[in-house]
């Protein structure tokens, strides 16, 4: 076993594991108020396999992580799966009421005419109320990942990470053609449905 | 550092090395090594207009960090003086660095300028001499920061800062952490006010002192003159003169070391977690329950005569003659 394996293997027993449960359960105390447009609310903590499996990744010919107990951003990842795309930014102003951001993106096709994964993602500080008794300032991670996401982006993201790591290798063109068609159902589906509870919140 | 905020020429300014013969440098020191207790304000930088994880502040840190120089410094004390209005005045920055074998830390402080007078002495004399420009670490202006870490590429974001003006104005309370650092507090006033608000709730409802329930309750309501102050649980416990007995039921709720920790004090969110209804009548009795279950504690009934009854039951957990009511 690696020294990074064993470091992380211990932060991922006695720091990660532990705050997942209590993060889970502060959020939904804050989202309590929008608890109705919110369809599933998880947290984990990062496996030390998928940890790994990132800390080996390379710029080039340099490792990309120089020091991955500190720069993987992700070991704590929470998700929030919001019933239409208009619940999204109410879910993350209250998110931002009671969580301090470092990061907050958009992640988007690069192309008004490319159709992929969509989500609302943002980096933020762990609050020191979540914090394991006991645990040492150098073996808490600063920050964990949140994503928002509405049904249908996070059907497609699944779908997607689920296909990307099958053992037959890249995509042919007319694979990649239908994972870019499913993403633009599912974005379709997402404007339909948003559309829908508009009309009928409003007549 | 002139107070040069919205001059289209900025006014020329210079630093220096404090070499560790010189006399300053047993009081910066001082200040290095201080700065951990001083700095009671956990911050973290702001994300950029864009959201990425880059700020401009953070950048000229890490570049002092990185290779500390008279010129990497410069444009720290720069970025100041040009978010320094006349109200702050004059003022001489510090920038103090200091490494162990892995981890960094770098405190950066301001003195105000103050005017003093020199007194100097001799064996047949006392000679004064006014002084415009004596630069010390004011005990009301004081402001520092400080940001310790082992890893360029992923700390330094998160920090610690003390301003002593925190509440005394918006702009001045505004200057150092949000405007010159770009930051803002690690915690939220929202999330401090509900930890504080469900600590005095818990405390309330798990002690059987009735001293101490009244004692929290009072406090509860009279707390909204705190909106947008800087409080912490022990300076609230302090502001409505807790008992040692009350402040210990409100410790026992959180954690130890969240305490002391500062956050602004929001009123609204506040409310929404701790509450207490009380209603007084014209016979003498005083009848006190949280907010939300009040009404099915007290039964409420209007009786023929036009007065109105309360009725409830269970055991007594304390009971006691106080010398007056409040």
């Amino acid at each position: 076993m690696s020294d990074l394996e064993e470091a992380y293997l211990q932060r991922y027993e006695q720091v990660l594991s532990p705050m997942v449960e209590t993060l889970e359960q502060e959020l939904w105390e804050c989202l309590c108020e929008v608890a109705s447009r919110i369809d599933r609310l998880t947290v984990r903590p990062k496996s030390p396999d998928s940890f790994l499996l990132k800390a080996e990744k390379r710029q080039g010919e340099e490792p990309k992580y120089s020091d991955p107990m500190q720069e993987i951003r992700d070991q704590i990842g929470a998700r929030i799966v919001a019933l239409y795309v208009d619940d999204i930014e109410p879910i993350e102003k209250i998110v931002l009421t009671y969580f301090t951001p470092a990061e907050l993106q958009d992640l988007v096709p690069e192309s008004e005419s490319e159709f992929g994964y969509v989500g609302r993602h943002l980096l933020l500080i762990i609050p020191p109320d979540i914090e394991p008794e006991g645990a040492t300032q150098d073996s808490i991670p600063d920050f964990f990942e949140l994503q928002i996401k509405t049904l249908f982006q996070h059907a497609w993201a699944e779908a997607n990470h689920d296909l990307s790591y099958k053992p037959s290798g890249e995509l042919t063109f007319d694979q990649r053609r239908k994972v870019a068609f499913t993403a633009a159902q599912a974005w379709g589906a997402d404007m339909i449905f948003n559309e829908l509870q508009r009309d009928l919140r409003t007549s | 550092m002139h107070p040069d905020k919205g001059l289209e020429e900025p006014r020329p300014m210079r630093g220096t090395a404090v070499n560790v013969e010189e006399g300053p440098f047993d009081m910066l020191q001082q200040i290095f090594e201080e700065a951990p207790r001083e700095c009671r304000y956990d911050i973290s930088f702001s994300p950029s207009e864009d959201g990425t994880q880059q700020n401009d502040c953070h950048d000229l840190f890490l570049a002092y960090l990185q290779e500390p120089s008279l010129e990497t410094g410069q444009v720290v004390a720069e970025r100041l003086q040009g978010i320094t209005t006349k109200r702050s005045g004059l003022g001489l920055l510090f920038l103090i660095l200091g490494a162990n074998s892995s981890r960094h830390r770098l405190v950066v402080s301001r003195f105000p300028a103050s005017p003093g007078i020199l007194a100097e002495e001799d064996s047949a004399s006392l000679s004064v001499q006014y002084i415009e420009r004596v630069f010390m670490k004011s005990e009301k202006a004081y402001k520092s920061a400080m940001y310790e870490g082992a890893s360029f590429e992923a700390d330094f974001w998160r920090g610690r800062a003390i301003d002593k003006q925190i509440n005394s104005d918006i702009a001045i309370s505004n200057y150092w952490i949000r405007d010159f650092l770009f930051s803002d507090f690690a915690t939220t006033g929202e999330r401090g006010t509900r930890r504080l608000a469900t600590a005095l709730r818990d405390a309330v409802n798990r002690t059987s002192d009735l001293g101490v329930k009244d004692e929290i309750a009072a406090a509860v309501q009279l707390s909204q003159g705190l909106e947008g102050q800087v409080t912490s649980a022990s300076g609230f416990s302090t502001r409505f003169g807790l008992s040692e007995k009350a402040t210990e039921a409100v410790k026992e709720q959180m954690k130890r070391q969240l305490f002391d920790e500062p956050f602004v004090f929001k009123s609204d969110e506040f409310h929404k977690h701790v509450a207490f209804r009380s209603v007084e009548l014209d016979n003498g009795a005083r009848l006190i329950a949280d907010a939300d279950s009040f009404d099915e504690i007290f039964e409420r009934s209007e009786s023929n005569s036009g007065k109105t009854e309360f009725s409830t039951a269970g055991n007594i957990v304390d009971e006691r003659f106080r010398k007056r009511i409040r």
